[in-house]
């Protein structure tokens, strides 16, 4: 009763800091969404408007370089009241799913696979968060609050992600598939996550009596995925009437990396200065790199498959082409699964100043660039530069210490002892 | 054979002779000055020359008045209609009134083409406009060939064939603009040379391209179209203009005294409004420059004007090709031979020119009571960028309506580059009365219609068309929010910092009045975009591609790598290659040693 108290109050608090906010600073959220960090081509809400305006007029959004986001949130936010006369509706509608992505994390958390799945057990079970204090984490992370009031349309890849790796844990695989498929969608990149996924899901089906066979598993899964985008991407086709667009628009967007605008990913200014015979070579090699990480991760993570979906989020939030601080977000909100590994990490004061150190003067640097003029874009692109190189070595950190507890696992006797990688 | 076809020779060249003069019947040749002197000490110089030829032997290549190199382009491009304006400078139309041709024989800043062309599709028109561009960008010395799929607009609704087409021509209308162009005398030059006299007799022998574009405004327009008369005869009309607003004061300075740069008046000479509450001995507010300045066409041109074109049509009115409109209580000097015809409405004189004899033109100061009345523009617009920073702005329109009693309707016209991005949804319309409050309304109640086709990143850019009205003795500001885009460094111009032109907006004002559209084009506009470091691409690749290498090789060294202790390290250390050869070193080292000291 007390634990339900607890979560109550949380939810509620986060509920009332938003609307607080809101109301107490009627400009924050458009002030937010003018953020480069927060609002990207691809999860821009003002670009979502702009979309939603010209799709109420029977022009087709994606004929133009403005719009970039699926068809499917079209119909959706049609449905609420213009958010420009009336701004309360749509602001509690992104309260109440960041809520439920809150409650996609307790989830999570409760069903305990971040310290003991089928194939592994972490050895310091006993020093970990609770469901609540996760979604509190969550849901008071300044960045999840932030992405939360900018309105940005990457908190539903979020949820479609979270709710994903929450049904696998709960042993909901095909739930699971169909989450995913839906981020898929909306994104493309959570595509990447379908192995590690399944392996979650395979695990937990293992547990019980007569356990499938992996290559069928994966293979009717993988047919399970494909076929919920591919009904998404035909209601959309439903909705849009002209398919080849709206992919070249949306997906080739996400593919191609035509607009620069600053974010506080690697890839915008690289682009920018990148000479125009490499480019698409580049553009290869970067997509290339982002993908490699699924391989090397789960083959050496086989054992934690969760751990595998943590550490490519973080990927994510450093290496995707159009990177916002709700894709750091997202990858914060699921580290505290693993607070068994803290005492393990070696460089967390160093990942934690430079994140903060350039969460700081991000904006500072941006407005001298972009505003002031005394600065010039250097300055912003050399911040974006610390903030991957924070995070980086964040994710690197983790990614040690959970071999290190692997490493415990099998050798009890040794647990607490200097170590080395040779 | 050959005696044959020499025998023929003279019978065929008769039978041409015969015919061609039947054919160029109908080609004929005019010209037209008409000089006015505008408030603030100004003169408005607006020559005219215009021509025209058989449709028939446009057909054939008999050119005759129209260029050969003109006409062999429109039809190599399949054109049926073409307007080409080349522009500097702002019409002040607060002192100077309406526009001279109703703003139909101006474009925007810069260079301003459109074109109706026939072809079968979209792609088809596209390819010969292209065609087009590029030949005219030669003819011209412009550099139009930059009117690429970009520049490239097809209004819906803003402009109308001026000529009289045939019904079977698929016409496409395709519309570019160069807003950052610099029009000066390399234009100029081709320009002149397109008439039949070249500049060297007639009224185009005033032109000296320091006059021209030393002008506060000047707009040269080249418009080529079917023209066909009643009873379905056709011919092909070229018309030239050129139109000058000359600072009065500015032309007569001479370039060669002694003091050619500008210095302030003298405080004696200064005409002081000393009805001001702070006129005083060190602070003066300038009187407006009256309007009886004294001046003459050598003075203002630079030169005289040589005589009449020997091939102009003299058919009564046309050879008064100079005119004047100023009160005829004012004196005039004209050369000798020249003869003065004062017309009724009691402002304008024309002059019949003697051929070939130099004529020349000059007004004394002289107080004047009447003045000659100006047309009070039917609408004002003015287009402005507002906001700060690099990253987002809003565009503010401001349309005013001077008429009392009656409403305006027209179309507003802007084609915008990629790079500048506008969020149609944030369209907002304020209405300023009578009582001079502004009141916001939704746009749609003042605009009637919208066409709008948003622009593709570096394919094609905004088109954007309003049908809209300003109610009467009303302002309307129309205001929008866009955003910069970011672009590549090689796609930004050697001074990127100066900014980006934005070509002007164009309004066609639907007047039942008039039975010609009048179209007003605002300013063209400055963008400032943000831009990246230009001097480090070397850099910018190195860094990042470190930040990477240093992600992927920690994650991969810590995924390839085996955790040991401290003491497993160290025994393992003997074991590896590098252990192991390490190991040898010393021993060979400890060997030399041994055996050093053996050798001593």
């Amino acid at each position: 009763m007390s634990v339900d108290r607890r979560k109550i109050a949380v939810f509620g608090a986060a509920f009332m800091l938003r609307l607080l906010l809101t109301c107490l600073f009627p400009s924050l959220p458009d002030l937010l969404t003018g953020r480069v960090e927060v609002s990207t081509p691809v999860n821009s809400f003002k670009r979502l408007q702009e979309g939603l305006f010209l799709y109420t007029r029977n022009v087709s959004p994606y004929d133009g370089g403005v719009f970039h986001q699926a068809p499917l949130l079209l119909p959706l936010f049609a449905l609420l009241p213009d958010a420009k006369s009336w701004p309360l509706p749509t602001a509690i509608f992104y309260f109440l799913v960041d809520l439920l992505n809150a409650y996609a994390l307790v989830t999570i958390s409760a069903s305990g696979q971040s310290v003991k799945s089928r194939l592994h057990s972490a050895v310091r079970k006993h020093v970990r968060w609770d469901g609540v204090s996760v979604a509190a984490w969550f849901l008071f992370n300044p960045l999840t609050i932030a992405t939360c009031l900018a309105r940005a349309t990457s908190v539903f890849t979020t949820s479609g992600i979270l709710f994903a790796v929450s049904n696998a844990v709960g042993g909901n695989s095909i739930n699971a598939m169909l989450a995913l498929g839906f981020a898929s969608y909306l994104s493309l990149y959570p595509a990447l996550l379908f192995i590690p996924l399944v392996l979650v899901c395979y695990d937990r089906r293992s547990e019980g009596p007569n356990p499938p066979n992996v290559g069928s598993f994966i293979a009717r899964h993988a047919a399970l995925l494909l076929a919920s985008v591919a009904g998404l991407l035909g209601l959309s086709c439903l909705i849009t009437g002209n398919f080849w667009e709206f992919v070249s628009a949306t997906y080739g967007f996400h593919l191609l990396v035509p607009d620069l605008t600053p974010n506080v990913g690697l890839w915008w200014y690289f682009f920018i200065e990148m000479f125009d015979s490499f480019r698409e070579f580049f553009l290869g090699v970067f997509w290339l790199h982002l993908a490699s990480y699924v391989g090397g991760l789960t083959t050496r993570f086989r054992r934690q498959p969760l751990f595998i979906i943590t550490a490519l989020l973080g990927v994510f939030a450093i290496f995707k082409p159009y990177p916002s601080i709700s894709d750091a977000s997202l990858f914060f909100a699921l580290l505290p699964l693993y607070r068994h590994l803290f005492p393990l990490m070696r460089y967390t004061f160093f990942a934690g100043s430079a994140i903060l150190y350039s969460s700081l003067l991000g904006p500072a640097f941006y407005h001298l660039w972009i505003y002031a003029g005394s600065g010039n874009a250097n300055f912003f692109y050399a911040i974006t530069l610390v903030w991957s190189l924070g995070l980086s070595i964040l994710l690197a950190d983790t990614v040690f210490a959970a071999l290190r507890d692997e490493w415990e696992q099998e050798h009890p006797e040794r647990v607490g002892t200097e170590v080395r990688q040779v | 054979m050959t005696v044959l076809s020499l025998f023929s020779l003279p019978f065929v060249a008769l039978i041409l002779s015969l015919w061609s003069s039947s054919a160029f019947a109908s080609s004929d040749y005019h010209e037209h000055l008409l000089l006015h002197p505008l408030p603030q000490s100004s003169l408005l110089a607006s020559f005219n020359f215009r021509s025209n030829t058989s449709q028939q032997s446009f057909d054939q290549q008999h050119f005759r008045y129209l260029p050969r190199a003109l006409g062999q382009i429109l039809q190599h491009a399949h054109t049926k209609e073409l307007h080409l304006r080349f522009t500097t400078g702002i019409w002040d139309a607060e002192s100077w009134g309406s526009r001279p041709w109703n703003g139909s024989k101006e474009g925007g800043t810069g260079v301003e083409l459109w074109a109706w062309i026939d072809a079968p599709d979209d792609e088809a028109a596209f390819a010969k406009w292209v065609t087009l561009t590029q030949s005219l960008s030669g003819l011209f010395c412009a550099s139009l060939n930059f009117v690429d799929s970009t520049r490239t607009t097809r209004p819906v609704v803003s402009f109308e064939p001026a000529g009289d087409h045939s019904a079977a021509d698929q016409l496409h209308l395709l519309h570019g603009t160069l807003p950052g162009e610099v029009v000066c005398t390399e234009n100029l030059t081709p320009f002149l040379k397109l008439l039949p006299c070249k500049g060297k007799a007639g009224i185009s022998s005033l032109f000296d391209g320091h006059k021209l574009f030393d002008a506060a405004w000047q707009s040269m327009s080249v418009d080529i179209q079917p023209v066909c008369s009643a009873n379905g005869e056709c011919v092909v009309q070229i018309e030239q203009t050129v139109d000058m607003v000359l600072d009065i004061d500015r032309s007569k300075r001479s370039r060669y005294l002694a003091n050619p740069i500008p210095r302030p008046v003298p405080n004696e000479q200064l005409v002081c409004d000393t009805s001001k509450p702070y006129n005083s001995d060190d602070t003066c507010y300038p009187l407006e420059k009256t309007n009886d300045k004294a001046w003459s066409l050598t003075e203002i041109f630079g030169r005289s004007l040589n005589g009449v074109c020997p091939l102009t049509e003299l058919d009564g009115s046309s050879d008064q090709s100079v005119c004047l409109r100023v009160p005829h209580e004012r004196g005039v000097f004209i050369s000798e031979e020249a003869e003065e015809i004062k017309k009724d409405d009691g402002f304008t004189r024309c002059f019949k020119l003697a051929p070939s004899v130099p004529f020349d033109l000059s007004i004394p100061q002289q107080p004047v009571n009447t003045e000659v009345p100006l047309d009070e523009p039917v609408l004002h617009a003015e287009r402005t960028i507002v906001g700060h920073g690099q990253e987002r702005g809003g565009m503010r329109i401001i349309f005013g309506n001077p008429s009392n009693t009656s409403a305006v309707d027209f179309i507003y016209f802007e084609s915008l580059p990629w790079f500048l991005r506008p969020y149609i949804h944030t369209l907002h319309a304020t209405i300023t009365g009578h009582d001079g409050v502004p009141r916001e309304v939704p746009a749609s109640e003042i605009v009637k219609e919208t066409y709008y086709r948003p622009a593709i990143d570096r394919e094609r850019g905004t088109q954007l068309e309003l049908a809209l009205f300003v109610p009467a003795a009303s302002t309307v500001t129309l205001t929008y929010d866009f955003e910069k885009a970011i672009l590549r460094y090689t796609e930004y111009p050697p001074d990127a910092n100066r900014g980006f032109n934005v070509a002007p907006a164009v309004i066609r004002i639907l007047d039942t009045a008039h039975d010609a559209p009048i179209y007003i084009r605002s300013t063209s506009l400055l963008l400032q975009l943000p831009t990246p470091d230009f001097s480090m691409p070397y850099n910018v690749i190195i860094l990042t591609s470190t930040v990477i290498a240093l992600a992927f090789g920690t994650i991969f060294n810590i995924l390839v790598r085996r955790i040991v202790t401290l003491d497993e390290a160290a025994a393992l250390g003997a074991q590896t290659l590098k252990g192991r050869l390490l190991g040898k070193f010393v021993a060979i080292r400890d060997r030399l040693r041994g055996k050093d000291t053996k050798v001593e």
